[in-house]
């Protein structure tokens, strides 16, 4: 629906260089999972499309850290996590 | 009450410094069948990766990085044999030779509290949604991994 809010998505540390203004704003199709939301980003970012691909990036939902199939809608918490500071990743 | 405003106080994510030995008490005095105490205390050092450090910022995911290390906590209590344990880390402008991060582990023996504190620490550095970014000659550097 047009009268749906977007969804504002939280950037951290090194992407906040790569993004101008340093967060992102995306308006969820009903239904939508983390791999469309990957694609929605590769236009426009397709930088970070990328780092998300290669695991280098994680998505977080609510605070929780994401799958591809994960279910996202505009009320979601979402953010973006580089690699922590601490070390790697792991997998996911 | 009380007891509630005591287990906050022993996660926290904070912009400013801490003391040390206010925090070793703290753990200290949650129990007398503490016979040891650990201690890691990550401090922010001048050099990294070949370049130098003049100073360093923090940032943190408000909210997911203090529920990983509550989380860190609770695992620590459950898996090892220790009493009780401590963890702080700091956020922001931080200048070299500062506290950046603390671990306290309590245990009735060493051995344990020696083992969960480098749990403690190793699992923060993977899991707890934290980014550097140090300050060198160059530039802003944003690190991504450190030992």
């Amino acid at each position: 629906m047009s009268t749906s809010s977007v969804a504002t998505i939280k950037l951290f540390g090194m992407l906040k260089t790569l993004v101008p203004g340093g967060e992102l704003s995306l308006d969820f199709p009903q239904g939508c999972k983390v791999r469309d939301f990957i694609e929605m980003l590769r236009p426009r970012w397709p930088e970070v499309a990328e780092l998300v691909v290669q695991k280098k990036v994680l998505v977080s939902v609510n605070q929780e850290i994401a799958h591809w199939d994960t279910e996202i809608s505009n009320t979601d918490e979402i953010a973006l996590l580089p690699p922590f500071a601490g070390g790697s990743l792991g997998k996911v | 009450m009380a007891v509630e405003t005591e287990e906050v106080l022993l996660v926290r994510v904070q912009q400013e410094n801490f003391s040390v030995d206010e925090e070793i008490d703290r753990v200290r005095s949650r129990s007398t069948r503490i016979g040891g105490l650990n201690i890691f205390l990550g401090t922010a050092r001048d050099r990294s990766k070949g370049r130098d450090v003049s100073s360093m910022t923090f940032e943190h995911y408000e909210g997911m990085a203090q529920r990983k290390l509550r989380e860190i906590r609770e695992r620590a209590l459950k898996d090892f044999d220790v009493i009780e344990v401590l963890i702080l880390h700091r956020y922001g402008p931080i200048e070299i030779g500062e506290n950046i991060v603390l671990i306290v582990v309590g245990a009735e023996h060493r051995a344990d509290a020696f083992k969960a504190c480098r749990w403690c620490i190793d699992e923060l550095k993977k899991i707890t949604p934290i980014w550097k970014s140090e300050h060198t000659p160059d530039g802003e550097v944003w690190v991504e991994e450190h030992p």
